[in-house]
């Protein structure tokens, strides 16, 4: 029995839960020899406008300022005529895949990308797309992405958590988007607050500010007699010696965690591609993590929802000028440390933005785009997907997806196999029924992974 | 499903939909299924995005030509309807005891129970059971002493007298109710601020041991229960007042009171239990037909009062906007109006020639700042900006008149344009009103031009990801006063003056309660096909679950039917099943049936079916007092064995299902672990009741009274396994990990506590103490090894008691619950 099976069999009666810390973590073992260890999550909350980014779509610029043909579409708020990307899109890489001016950097890096141009999605709210994106559910209550990944797999390091959010502050949605749900807690996002740069301020309690090293070594050599006294007393018990074991594990913790998360010890000709900005210090941070072996990091553009771009389209310039580089330059120093091949970065929203103008009487200005949930594109590389496609397809104003349509379960379940899980076969049984990332639905996306 | 086909039944199957049989047994190669999936067929092909692997299309086909076999449990779902063990009457097993049951499964398995636990283990166990809280050396002492043969009887009835019951047992019933103190909102939760009412409640209502169908009720139509006070019902309706938004009514009622999960029958007739999709509609409609309201706990005169006075706060705020908006745009289109001076004048100062135009000169400040970076998200004032430094003044003038007609012109038509708009929202109400906002598609000005007036005359902003200071011609409210002649400046005045007065002196809103009340229109629901709305089906008349009854339920006849549903969930024998099991599993770590809140047929079989009927059937004797419960279970010799280990047992049965020991807890929840540390340290804040504050480290009430936020949840509590509130939570997953470690070894709050606790201990040489602290952490004499232990360490680190105390609160005695 692994200790995946073991945390099954024990169903959530709390009574024998105390083996969850105990086996360890090469017992939780994969369905099927994986080709990636780890997931980056670059989430660019808020929703990042396809049409104006990596799906190029020359009849919208035809038909600018023309009505949409076929019956009004309801969307959010309301919606005018078609309009034109504002930005030029341009070939790149052997692939000549088409990005927008806005990402020149990335696209420099396109051949390393899978561009999945057909994604839908089922709500046009940010919080329940943002829980479909993050946890396959569009109601709170179930268990995100990382959750189930370090469930499924658990940490190759445990002396740091095995997942990990980036956020200086909270996204729409708020914690729930890493919560554990009904997986047990050790299994929910640890959230970093990246707009810190000292270690300390970054994780809740990593470090005694009271005492010495030397004294708190010496503490917790006391404590190790007290718990070892007790158990004596209380005979054979080993759920106790779980928490006596989790006890020397954060003593590692709070000594490697700092270490990790100080980007200062990065050199500053590293540090420059990343920039100063939150979301640039998360990648490195990422990369950092990843290279210690945390299994999912992700990392939040921003706080509340800074791609929503409601009233201005060109406000999408300023956004990707602060991810462009810093997506970029994790990608270079994935490969030149080696990880890319087994670390998947995954670049995505939860929904993209309607290809009409949006016009209405809540905005500072008409230039922008609604919530669009029927089509928009999502990203991935590394961790054997492939490189410099195109996958799927909207249609020819980029407003649904037409071709080869991805739901967000589907993009679940193709990283869940990079990582060697058959998503059908990762459970957890709660309250009488057998839960799992992808709902009861979920295909492989076979022609994006090699 | 599609054209009409199911694929959850033999019959179905081979029926079909529209297009035929899905599945001819023995011929895969006339099944529409194996055409669908091999994507042979011309038109149907399965699943609508990618392909199923060969190896599973081979299995499908494999099956079909093998008869298609049929699991005869799954197919029965239609069928079993009442059959099902949870469903059915109790049985009558009168004048039987909890541990006749429990003996004879032992019995049975060949095993044989653990010895009783010790005194001592006993009385903190049920302490910490009944109180969440340890019991003090004085109270160890005096049971120790006791030995009069009730001792352990009297001991159990001083718990359940305590208020403090009613904080632990309150606290796991907010659980299922998913109490939180705010509805989920973008990044921070809209406060409730009369949440605490419903949460007061409850504990009352433990502590007064109100009969569980009341208890029921009184949350479910407390407002409507014949000869009840309404007005001392109404906060428990906040059971639903304070839940999620959206659908989760049915969900939560069914789950917490019956152990059913009816909203799986939301889109789909239940897949496991007999559940028609009707029937969630039957139990909607009785929601759908009421209403959730703000119930106010004062007269209608001083509600009319403070409605009144927040109409008028917001009219002089509309009034004050709206005027200083005006006078605004006017000085910005009249100074653009001289934008050819300033930006001539501009010139002059950047290239250090004299400059004695007589211009404002804040604004031509402005100016100057402006025009010095040349980047802007508008390239309109290019010309301007290309304009060769040596140029002749002659040159920068026409240039500067030029860009004036630009800008002047701009002003003008962003002026007609907002004229039009503000028609098209149908005049001050239409702008008043979010709606209307919202959906009136309105004219703006090009995107560049806007951008220049922007950088002009717009206001300050912040949106998204843009940080806008505000223009060169923009004087807003506090800055306008020097532009406005006498009379302007008075009106200014006068309109500031009158919304300060009535801001300042609004009433504070009045105390209320989340309530709920019967709906002006109740109405049947029809049924969403597949859960969409926009697809009707036919009508699901209010009723009771179609499966709970042999025949037709009746329809509800009175309003919303709110009080005919709880009345119909208490007089059906599951109410009292799943409570009684609930109350079993917090005593035991894992219930008879280890899913509460899942009674169906998916979820866990009883244990111990006897015994759960058994204990329904004293619950409902014992006119549904919970008391009574705690009284006959922790009376019990099951309940009071011992955690020892058997080897043999536990390779027999290693979850102990038969309870041939006591489960060890290894870990308090986490209020019982907070307030237990308040407790030794002497320092809890023993005040009942009242507003919500966040935990902080100088909050020292009890844990059941901190903040309790779907949106941004205290980290502290999720870390130790907190409930998630935006769900009906059924029992606590209880982890162990590092991160928990860190907070006893580092936080301040940990730290504090220690430091609290040392004065407490009494003696004057080390042994006597770290003997003392024993006696108040562990309720147990230090052994002559731990007092060496203990002093050992002293010795070393010259007299660290805090840090000693500190360990002592880390380590796993104090956690853990044998």
């Amino acid at each position: 029995m692994n200790r995946r099976e073991v945390l099954k069999s024990l169903g959530g009666g709390f009574g024998m839960l105390g083996f969850a810390g105990m086996l360890d973590a090469a017992s939780q073992a994969p369905h099927f020899p994986p080709k990636a260890k780890h997931v980056i999550f670059l989430y660019l909350n808020g929703g990042m406008s396809q049409v104006d980014t990596f799906d190029p779509k020359p009849e919208l610029t035809k038909h600018h300022g023309e009505p949409m043909p076929g019956p009004k579409i309801k969307t959010d708020r309301a919606s005018g005529n078609l309009m034109k990307s504002p930005f030029e899109f341009k070939r790149y890489g052997k692939s000549g895949l088409e990005v927008s001016e806005i990402f020149p950097k990335v696209g420099a890096k396109i051949d390393d990308f899978s561009v999945i141009r057909s994604m839908y999605t089922d709500s046009g709210n940010h919080e329940p797309s943002m829980l479909m994106m993050n946890c396959g559910h569009g109601l709170p209550g179930r268990p995100s992405m990382g959750s189930w990944l370090t469930y499924g797999l658990g940490s190759e390091n445990r002396n740091l958590p095995g997942f990990v959010v980036l956020s200086p502050g909270l996204p729409v949605g708020g914690s729930q988007l890493w919560d554990s749900a009904f997986l047990p807690a050790e299994f929910q996002g640890v959230q970093v607050h990246n707009e810190e740069t000292l270690p300390e301020k970054l994780v809740q309690n990593i470090r005694n500010t009271t005492l010495s090293a030397a004294e708190q070594e010496r503490q917790l050599k006391l404590l190790e007699k007290l718990n070892r006294s007790y158990l004596s007393q209380l005979g054979n018990q080993p759920q106790l010696e779980a928490s006596i074991q989790s006890m020397e594990v954060a003593f590692r913790m709070q000594m490697e965690a700092p270490e990790v998360l100080d980007i200062r010890k990065e050199p500053e000709h590293v540090r420059a591609r990343y920039g100063d900005g939150s979301f640039g210090r998360g990648c490195l941070m990422a990369l950092r993590m990843v290279e210690k072996g945390v299994r999912m990091v992700q990392v939040y553009f921003g706080n509340f929802q800074p791609w929503d771009s409601h009233d201005d389209i060109l406000v999408h310039a300023k956004l990707a000028a602060a991810a462009d580089a810093p997506i970029a330059a994790l990608i270079e120093d994935l490969k030149s440390r080696g990880l890319f091949d087994s670390t998947i970065v995954l670049i995505a929203s939860e929904f993209g933005r309607t290809p009409m103008i949006q016009n209405s009487g809540l905005e500072k200005v008409g230039n922008g785009r609604d919530h669009n949930v029927p089509g928009f594109t999502a990203l991935a590389a590394g961790g054997g997907f492939k490189g410099g496609i195109a996958y799927g397809a909207t249609d020819d104003f980029g407003f649904k997806a037409v071709e080869k349509r991805v739901h967000p379960h589907d993009l679940h379940a193709t990283v869940l196999n990079q990582m060697g899980i058959d998503h059908t076969r990762l459970t957890y049984r709660y309250s009488g029924r057998d839960y799992r990332l992808t709902d009861v639905a979920g295909t492989v996306i076979r022609d994006v992974i090699s | 499903m599609m054209g009409g086909l199911r694929l959850d039944s033999r019959d179905a199957m081979l029926k079909g939909g529209k297009s035929g049989a899905a599945v001819v047994p023995g011929k895969p190669e006339q099944s529409l299924l194996i055409q669908a999936v091999a994507q042979t067929h011309a038109r149907l092909k399965m699943p609508p995005t990618g392909k199923l692997s060969d190896e599973e299309i081979a299995t499908l086909t494999t099956w079909v030509r093998d008869g298609a076999e049929w699991p005869a449990a799954t197919s029965a779902a239609a069928v079993a309807t009442v059959s099902h063990w949870a469903f059915l009457n109790l049985e009558k097993l009168d004048g039987r005891t909890i541990d006749s049951f429990v003996d004879a499964g032992l019995v049975a398995a060949g095993l044989k129970a653990a010895p009783p636990a010790g005194k001592r283990t006993l009385i903190r166990r049920a302490s910490f059971d009944l109180t969440g809280l340890p019991p003090s050396p004085t109270e160890v002492d005096a049971f120790l002493n006791d030995s009069s043969p009730d001792a352990y009887s009297q001991l159990i009835d001083r718990l359940l007298t305590s208020p403090h019951y009613g904080e632990r047992w309150g606290r796991y019933w907010l659980d299922l109710a998913r109490y939180s103190d705010g509805q989920l909102g973008a990044n921070k939760d809209t406060p409730f601020l009369n949440s605490w009412r419903y949460r007061d409640w409850v504990i009352q209502a433990f502590n007064d041991d109100m009969p569980y169908d009341q208890f029921v009720k009184a949350q479910l139509a407390g407002d409507i229960m014949p000869g009840a006070d309404h007005d001392k019902l109404r906060p428990a309706l906040g059971f639903h007042a304070l839940g999620p938004q959206g659908d989760d009514r049915v969900d939560a009622t069914t789950r917490v009171f019956l152990g059913l999960t009816v909203a799986c029958a939301q889109c789909h007739d239940h897949k496991f239990d007999p559940i028609p999709t009707k029937d969630f509609y039957s139990l909607q409609g009785v929601f759908r037909g009421s209403e959730i309201y703000q119930h106010p706990l004062t007269d209608n005169a001083v509600v009319e009062a403070y409605s009144a006075h927040q109409k008028k706060i917001e009219d002089a705020k509309y009034e004050l906007d709206t005027f200083v908006q005006k006078r605004s745009a006017e000085l910005s289109e009249s100074l653009a109006r001289k934008t050819a001076r300033f930006l001539v004048a501009a010139w002059k100062i950047s290239h250090g020639m004299e400059q004695k135009d007589a211009l404002d000169d804040e604004t031509l400040a402005r100016w100057v700042e402006y025009l010095k970076d040349p980047r802007k998200d508008h390239d309109l004032l290019k010309p301007y900006f290309d304009l060769k430094s040596n140029a002749p003044i002659a040159e920068v003038e026409k240039t500067a008149a030029a860009m004036e007609k630009l800008i002047a012109g701009i002003h003008e038509e962003r002026r007609r344009m907002e004229d039009r708009n503000y028609v098209k929202m149908g005049g001050e109400k239409g702008v008043r009103n979010e709606a209307t906002r919202q959906y009136t598609n309105l004219e703006s000005l090009e995107i560049h031009q806007y951008y220049l007036w922007r950088d002009l005359s717009s206001e300050p902003y912040k949106k998204d990801f843009v940080d806008f200071k505000g223009g060169a011609y923009f004087y807003g409210e506090n800055t306008i006063g020097r532009w406005l002649g006498p009379e302007w400046r008075d009106e200014l005045n006068r309109l500031q003056t009158i919304y300060a007065e009535v801001k300042n002196s609004a009433p504070a809103q009045y105390a209320f309660v989340h309530a709920v009340r019967e709906g002006k229109n109740p109405a049947n629901m029809k049924v969403a096909l597949r859960g969409d709305p926009k697809t009707p089906g036919e009508e699901a008349p209010r009723r009771f679950l179609s499966c709970l009854a042999a025949g037709d339920q009746p329809l509800f006849k009175n309003g919303s039917g709110r009080l005919e549903l709880a009345e119909a969930i208490v007089a059906h024998p599951l109410a009292a099943r799943v409570m009684a099991n609930r109350i079993w599993q917090l005593h035991f770590g894992q219930g008879i049936v280890r899913t509460p809140s899942n009674f169906g047929r998916v979820g866990d079989a009883p244990s111990h079916p006897d015994l759960l009927d058994f204990l329904a059937g004293k619950f409902i004797a014992a006119s549904w007092s919970m008391k009574s419960m705690h009284r006959e279970i922790m009376l019990s010799n099951a309940y009071r064995r011992s955690v020892a280990m058997d080897e043999r047992a536990a390779a027999k049965d290693p979850e102990n299902r038969l309870l041939w020991r006591m489960n060890l807890r290894q870990r308090l929840d986490f209020e019982a672990l907070r307030d237990s540390m308040l407790s030794v340290s002497g320092e809890l804040d023993a005040e009942m009741g009242g507003p919500a504050a966040p935990m902080t480290d100088v909050n020292l009430r009890r844990t059941v009274y901190v903040t309790v936020a779907r949106t941004a949840p205290d980290a502290t509590m999720t870390l130790f396994d907190f409930p998630n509130s935006n769900i009906t939570s059924e029992q606590r997953t209880i982890t162990v990990g590092p991160l928990q470690r860190l907070y006893f070894m580092n936080s301040k709050f940990v730290e504090a506590r220690a430091k609290a606790i040392v004065p407490r201990l009494i003696g004057t040489a080390s042994g006597d103490r770290i003997k003392s602290a024993y006696q108040l952490l562990f309720s147990r004499n230090a052994t002559p090894a731990e007092v060496r232990m203990g002093e050992e360490f002293l010795a070393q680190s010259g007299q660290a008691w805090n840090q000693y105390v500190q360990m002592l609160l880390a380590s796993s005695e104090f956690s853990a619950e044998p």
